[in-house]
């Protein structure tokens, strides 16, 4: 055994993953291999599988068959997070996994804290100097005794890392690690990565940023609807064959290109070259009835917050709107009253009140047709979750079900149903079908599309390139807070959008 | 009609906490005779009426996630401030009473106004408050225990009767009505429970949490005010520990009406029904002639015992509901 962990000289190596949770394959028959001390890219679109294979490895999900090795040793089908912690497999994750009150030092060596010989008392002048001892032969710049919340989220992921060095890991998983963070930020992580290859370490690193990707890697596997469908070495790393590798399949199929279509209904909303700070900078763009604009870009691209802002939760702090021809200034309450509607992304977090009926959930936002006066008509209220329920198809169609209780899909139908039964001008959709079915996504597609035909004016952020570039009739990517490009005419591809959401705008790889 | 399982079961689950309530009182009559007479059951009744007044404003605090500790601290200050105004300041009862309670819902809306705009949390707040209004009762009182003379029409709010039972009562009922519709049928009572069961979602709904929970806590204000009022009457006295404790017996009245502390639900008619539930057991062990010292052992075991019912009955109904979906 150990002569053969000698000759293949690999940290990690995967063979014939296969994975479902309940009946469709997730993973079919993946391959996936790591060198010690490499910086390997695993890309891939929204649900080609990337966060399954890291939940595989690093034990939060167990496959269905193949083979699992780490540093020569073979990992059981049942395998656990414990079972990869111990092995020296460590995830970073933005700061889930830090307690925001305690000081760097006490996160590292938590429930590993050096005690007194005499009185087992915690040796916090110890833990300090060895916390201290750790960050400095890394060469970061913290303290053992700062404390997490007054860290800024690129240092917590530094104090993240460093409590993997902590615990002796050899593999470092990052998902998507600089989604939040500042370009400065950025290359001060970068810096860290490498020092990381430098001690053997090995990077499994996940991004959909391509100059990253392209920057950083010495290998990246690319998976393509639960399939590995290449392994570039660094000389065949190339941005725009990397897309082209990861749209791949689709491309051949019709659905791929899409008709760009002019509405040259009214115009519903212009906005003109609203800014907000950290957030996004001089967009400017306008929306017509009848129209569905998408609006493509990377996660932290500025893409939510613009949404945000002009359904009037967050202030803009220059630019102006114009509703109808008529100057506008964005708030919740205001905004439903005069016809906006708001799908939100983290349906649990942010779009149900899970414990309330489908009829509450639906109640909230229409109490202004709902209540005469100082009260509330319980049979109006009945009489339009029906309808909600009618209109959507959402089961079971009993209205005093809480919408916790219903499927992911169905939960959906309630937060886009309880917008169908107003006088609807502008409708905006973020992410509208993340974690559901098949089934009900197409519903939800031919809900918009008959919002669209009742001439409401929908404005659509998606990171699911197939749902942007098959319902959009325009489509505008943001990159880093601004409007980097418009695909208004013609013919688009989900290619077209993925290069220019990472800044390969005409063609040409960097 | 068709038989539809869902429906029987919810409506089982609705009317449990009243099921343990007559199965207690069932308990209760065979255990002592003189349980089930009209005089005693109006005893129990009149012995809850400030507790089921309370409970009528201070529910709104855990509907929306909160709490509000200061509510009995306030009720012994309003009794206090009431009489200064009257039987020193001389003023006419109704406008003394009237600023009373202007005064009840001022504390309400600075604990809001804190819990809201300084995100402190309410229980912080609200404790706070418990001590800072308590101390205040002290400065105005003196630290005394003051008699309340008159005005007579002050005294017959806690003394007087209508058709043979206590004016309290009458007050307490129209209260928890009151609420009860608040809570349920007017747009208020939906922002309220739509924040407690999820602030961000309401937000997004076009509910102002912030101005909901100031509303919330003014409301418990002025409630509690009210309470202290009565209280005063009844008791024909005023000094600052005079509800001292109550605080605590409003939040069992609560929990034990099936509220949850974490949000998003209330029940006023539970929240009655959780205090008659504590007033019985009190009552049943007075008929039972049980030394007062074993009295509060047993309540809070029978409490406790309500508690779990109520949760043991809810459990496999949700779980079933949960595979349903």
């Amino acid at each position: 055994m150990s002569e053969q962990k000698e000759e293949s000289g690999l940290l990690l190596e995967c063979r014939g993953i296969n994975k479902s949770y309940n009946g469709p394959m997730v993973l079919t028959d993946v391959d996936f291999s790591m060198r010690h001390g490499e910086i390997h890219a695993l890309v891939g679109e929204n649900g080609a599988g990337k966060s399954t294979l890291i939940k595989i490895i690093t034990g939060v999900t167990n496959r269905n068959s193949g083979t699992m090795r780490f540093e020569g040793r073979d990992i059981g089908l049942e395998h656990s997070r414990h079972a990869a912690q111990t092995l020296g497999i460590a995830v970073i994750y933005q700061e889930l996994s830090l307690i925001p009150g305690m000081t760097v030092a006490q996160n590292l060596f938590l429930t590993k804290e050096p005690r007194f010989r005499m009185v087992r008392l915690i040796d916090i002048r110890k833990m300090n100097a060895m916390a201290q001892e750790i960050i400095d032969c890394y060469g970061f710049h913290l303290k053992a005794t700062d404390i997490i919340d007054h860290l800024s989220i690129a240092q917590r992921q530094t104090v993240e890392i460093l409590k993997a060095l902590n615990s002796k890991a050899s593999l470092v998983i990052m998902d998507e690690p600089t989604s939040s963070l500042t370009s400065t930020e950025t290359s001060q992580l970068f810096d860290i990565i490498r020092k990381l290859k430098e001690e053997g370490i090995g990077v499994l690193y996940i991004s959909h940023r391509m100059e990253e990707v392209y920057n950083l890697s010495d290998r990246v596997t690319v998976l393509r609807d639960g399939r590995k469908v290449a392994v570039l070495d660094e000389a065949q790393i190339d941005p725009a064959e990397i897309i082209r590798l990861m749209i791949g399949r689709r491309l051949e199929e019709s659905e791929s290109h899409h008709m760009l279509s002019r509405r040259d209904g009214e115009k519903v909303l212009e906005v003109e070259h609203i800014t907000s700070e950290r957030k996004f900078t001089d967009i400017s763009f306008s929306v017509h009835a009848g129209e569905i604009l998408g609006i493509g870009g990377l996660v932290g691209s500025g893409r939510t917050e613009v949404l945000r802002a002009l359904y009037g939760i967050d202030p803009i702090d220059s630019g102006s709107v114009r509703f109808f021809g008529k100057p506008w200034t964005p708030g919740v309450a205001q905004s439903i009253r005069t016809g906006f509607g708001f799908i939100p992304e983290e349906r649990r977090l942010q779009g149900i009140m899970g414990a309330i009926s489908i009829t509450g959930n639906i109640g909230i936002t229409n109490l202004d047709t709902i209540r005469k006066s100082l009260f509330v008509s319980d049979r109006k209220e009945l009489s339009l979750a029906r309808k909600a329920i009618g209109l959507m198809n959402i089961k079971p169609a009993d209205p005093a079900v809480p919408v916790g209780n219903l499927s992911g899909g169905n939960q959906q139908k309630v937060v886009v149903g309880k917008w169908l039964i107003r006088d609807l001008k502008v409708l905006f959709v973020d992410e509208p079908t993340v974690g559901i079915d098949i089934g009900a996504k197409e519903e939800m597609y031919q809900t918009f599309a008959q919002l669209s035909a009742a001439g409401v004016a929908i404005i659509l952020v998606s990171s699911d390139l197939p749902e942007l570039t098959r319902l959009s009739h325009r489509i505008l990517v943001l990159r880093k807070g601004r409007v980097i490009k418009e695909f208004a005419e013609g013919e688009v591809t989900e290619e077209d959008v993925l290069r220019a959401s990472s800044g390969l705008v005409e063609g040409g790889a960097k | 009609m068709k038989f539809d399982r869902a429906k029987v079961q919810r409506l089982i689950a609705d009317s449990r906490l009243f099921i343990i309530l007559l199965l207690l009182g069932a308990i209760l009559t065979i255990l002592s005779p003189r349980f089930l007479t009209i005089e005693n059951l109006s005893n129990v009744l009149w012995s809850v009426c400030l507790i089921g007044i309370m409970s009528s404003g201070a529910i709104y605090a855990p509907v929306t996630g909160g709490i509000d500790l200061s509510v009995a601290s306030n009720a012994s200050l309003s009794g206090i401030i009431a009489y200064e105004l009257m039987n020193v300041g001389h003023m006419h009862w109704v406008l003394a009473l009237a600023i009373t309670l202007a005064f009840g819902v001022l504390i309400g809306l600075v604990n809001g106004v804190l819990t809201t705009k300084f995100r402190v949390p309410a229980f912080i707040v609200t404790m706070a408050a418990k001590t800072y209004l308590f101390g205040f009762a002290m400065l105005v009182s003196n630290g005394a225990t003051i008699t309340i003379m008159g005005p007579p029409q002050f005294l017959a709010i806690g003394v007087g009767k209508f058709l043979g039972l206590p004016i309290p009562i009458y007050i307490m009922l129209v209260m928890i009505i009151a609420s009860h519709i608040l809570l349920k049928h007017t747009g208020f009572g939906r922002k309220a429970i739509a924040v407690g069961a999820n602030e961000v979602a309401a937000k997004l709904s076009g509910v102002d949490p912030d101005l909901t929970r100031m509303i919330v806590y003014s409301i418990s204000g002025v409630t509690a005010s009210v309470a202290g009022i009565v209280m005063a009457s009844l008791t024909q006295q005023a000094y600052a520990p005079n509800a001292s404790g109550y605080e605590l017996d409003v939040i069992t009245a609560i929990v034990v009406g099936g509220t949850s502390l974490m949000g998003g639900n209330g029940s006023v008619a539970g929240a009655l029904i959780g205090a008659v539930m504590v007033g019985f057991i009190n009552n049943g062990l007075n008929l039972m002639n049980i030394p007062a010292s074993y009295q509060p052992l047993v309540t809070g075991v029978v409490i406790l015992l309500a508690l779990i019912l109520n949760q043991g009955i809810k459990m496999p109904a949700f779980l079933r509901l949960l595979k349903r979906a």
